[in-house]
């Protein structure tokens, strides 16, 4: 270690334990303190590590903590990054604080933001990538899939030499030729039919000969068993299938990948996604089927599974929501209960819900419908746009209760039917709503997710 | 339902950024509140356009890459597109849809790529910068107020025999300089908003409808589907 690094990890790691013992906080400002001090710090602090970088849209954090726990199962030192500490100076914290390992080469797991792919592989070359998916997200700030992909290829192109694990369902991550080893994951447990997906899906284009994807078979969104009529190009082959996909619930799903039986604490075609990547880079790691399944079924604080509430005996579900695809499979995923529920709906747009709400239109609340749900409540800062969205939806009037104070939304919670509540929130009504609960005593902390 | 509505949802698979799904649902929502069944149906690359089939036609935008296919597919559904747009069918055309029905625009790469020239715009591009937020325009007729989300790179200068979808009240607009947003030539309103545009205006919903059905039932009387009130929801 230089003596410019060595100083500038000193700053950082006494900031942090300032900042830990005093505030209560430092997350991401030892980095930036580090950073100030030798913007190349990451290449010193990264040196000793064998880093896996996953990034995508979606499932990000899920899939890290699950990756982290199946290779636990073989490696007993892993480091890995807090939530939402997925830039820069955050993964730049995370190596701050790690101990010094001791002997050998540890294992470093990082969640890595599709932009900050690049600032990692400056200084550090990945041993695996992990691409989850990539779909729109919050446009506002992000832009297209196409720049999103690409922002991730400008990193990857510094590390020619990881293995890319990527999702093979997705067609956007078979569009590049690239020198990387590439492994694929994905779902092979339907017979081969002709279909396309739902008109309004992003990212259907042959990225070939640009025209319209079909699909053999469809998990959700763009993803699948794609194939080009036009030009033969389709999905690669996969390295790791899912072969069955058994009984799901908002709280459990069973499923057979390359034959092993497997059940995960946690509901949603989404997550079996991230339990895929999971089992994959397990396998690539050389940890075996059964030590796996153990991971999985080990630790069910892994999964992040959602926190029920006791409000007064209503049992409510507080679930995030940012993006159209990741609404949609929450829907899909609440719509596997089979006990009868009530609905709350709570809209921001601050800078962390994203400031344009145009996205709810692209969620496929009409699914709904299909069920009865007795009560539906809407509220929040945007509870207009909320409210009319759920009106066309087809929520009759009679059973939808309009409600902007998230304190009074509370009080309609205790009044529903059923027992069971899932509450719907952007970023920032999520945390407003947790404040009030905390407030009135239903949870401990405000603010954790 | 008494009336039924044929509507082509223009390149629905590729142009459909922003939740502009939300206009057909707005349509449907409104159009069943005046009797009127819709059929939808997707007009994209593989599918052919004929005039004559079709009520009414949505056009959202889309992103880049899929916009510059639809450039080049749209050429051919141009002589049919014109001469249903000629004809008085309504449309509504958002964003990316705007930019294609006239002259050209300019891609991501600053490449022009051409519209089909059935209204008489056209769109340069802003250098690294997009109009992006909350807009509210009057129309000057109606004296309707319009409630959106802006967000594009596009410049678009409107033609002679074109007159703004309304007058910005707050926001950019067309192009942040001559105070128009959006354009209406015969029964085809366009505009940049996002929100979607017809679930924060069903006025405009109501009009495309019923010059729809007027159109197509020359003969009938639709004054109770003129009466419809249209609550505010924005």
């Amino acid at each position: 270690m230089s003596l410019r690094s060595g100083f500038a990890t000193f700053a950082g790691k006494s900031s942090y334990w300032f900042l830990h013992t005093f505030l209560h906080g430092g997350s991401s400002l030892p980095g930036k303190i580090t950073l100030k001090l030798d913007p190349n710090i990451l290449r010193t602090l990264g040196a000793k590590y064998d880093v896996i970088v996953i990034t995508g849209t979606n499932g990000k954090t899920l899939t890290t903590a699950l990756t982290v726990s199946v290779l636990n199962q073989k490696y007993p030192t892993i480091l890995t990054n807090p939530t939402g500490s997925n830039m820069e100076q955050g993964i730049v914290t995370t190596f701050l604080n790690a101990k010094s390992p001791k002997t050998g080469r540890p294992l470093a797991v990082l969640e890595v933001d599709e932009a900050n792919v690049i600032k990692v592989t400056q200084y550090i070359e990945p041993k695996a990538f992990v691409f989850t998916n990539i779909f729109r997200d919050q446009m506002d700030r992000y832009g297209e899939i196409y720049t999103t992909y690409q922002k991730i290829l400008d990193g990857v192109a510094l590390a020619p030499n990881a293995t890319i694990i990527a999702n093979g369902d997705s067609p956007i991550f078979h569009s590049k030729e690239l020198p990387n080893p590439i492994e694929y994951y994905g779902f092979d447990d339907q017979p081969d039919q002709d279909m396309k997906a739902k008109p309004n899906t992003d990212g259907v284009l042959c990225p070939v000969c640009e025209h319209i994807l079909h699909y053999h078979s469809l998990t959700y969104s763009n993803q699948g068993k794609y194939f080009c009529p036009n030009c033969g190009f389709e999905r690669p082959e996969l390295t790791y299938r899912l072969t069955k996909l058994g009984d799901q619930t908002p709280t459990s799903s069973e499923f057979e990948v390359d034959g092993h039986a497997f059940k995960i604490g946690v509901g949603g075609t989404y997550n079996i996604y991230n339990a895929l990547a999971a089992y994959a880079v397990g396998r690539f790691m050389g940890v075996a089927p059964t030590q796996i399944a153990r991971a999985f079924n080990g630790n069910q604080q892994v999964f992040g599974r959602q926190e029920v509430i006791d409000v007064d005996g209503k049992q409510v579900t507080i679930i995030l929501v940012k993006n159209p695809v990741g609404l949609d499979q929450v829907l899909h995923m609440i719509g596997t209960d089979k006990e009868k529920f009530s609905l709350v709906g709570l809209l921001n747009a601050n800078y962390a819900d994203g400031i344009d709400t145009s996205w709810i239109w692209d969620g496929d609340f009409e699914q709904l419908t299909k069920r009865d749900i007795p009560a539906v409540i809407t509220g929040g800062e945007r509870y207009k746009d909320i409210t009319f969205r759920l009106k066309v939806a087809g929520i009759p009037d009679d059973k939808h209760i309009v409600e902007p104070d998230l304190e009074k939304v509370v009080a309609e919670i205790k009044q529903v039917p059923t027992e069971r509540v899932y509450v719907l929130a952007t970023y920032t009504a999520m945390l407003q709503m947790r404040k009030i609960l905390a407030t009135k005593g239903y949870i401990k902390e405000g603010l954790g997710v | 339902m008494t009336y039924e509505l044929n509507v082509a949802h223009l390149y629905g698979n590729l142009m459909n950024t922003y939740g502009d799904v939300g206009n057909i649902l707005a349509l449907n929502y409104y159009a069943k509140q005046m009797d009127v069944h819709l059929n939808v149906k997707v007009v994209s690359l593989e599918e052919d356009f004929q005039a004559a089939d079709y009520d009414l036609a949505f056009f959202g935008g889309g992103q880049d890459f899929e916009q510059t296919i639809v450039s080049q597919d749209i050429q051919t559904k141009k002589a049919e597109l014109t001469k249903f747009i000629e004809s008085g069918g309504p449309v509504l055309a958002i964003c990316g849809g705007f930019q294609l029905l006239g002259h050209y625009y300019i891609g991501a790469n600053g490449e022009k790529l051409p519209g089909i020239g059935a209204l008489d715009h056209y769109t340069l591009a802003q250098d690294h910068n997009r109009f992006i937020g909350d807009i509210v325009i009057k129309n000057q007729e109606t004296g309707e107020t319009y409630h959106g989300f802006e967000n594009h790179q596009g410049l678009t200068y409107l033609g002679a025999d074109e007159r703004p979808l309304g007058n910005v009240v707050s926001g950019k607009g067309n192009n942040g300089e001559d105070g128009t947003e959006g354009a209406i030539y015969k029964n085809v309103y366009c505009s940049y908003f996002h929100g979607p545009i017809l679930t924060r205006n069903g006025d405009i919903a109501k009009h495309l409808l019923i010059a729809a059905l007027k159109r197509k039932f020359p003969e009938a009387d639709f004054s109770q589907q003129e009466a419809l009130p249209i609550p505010a929801t924005f």
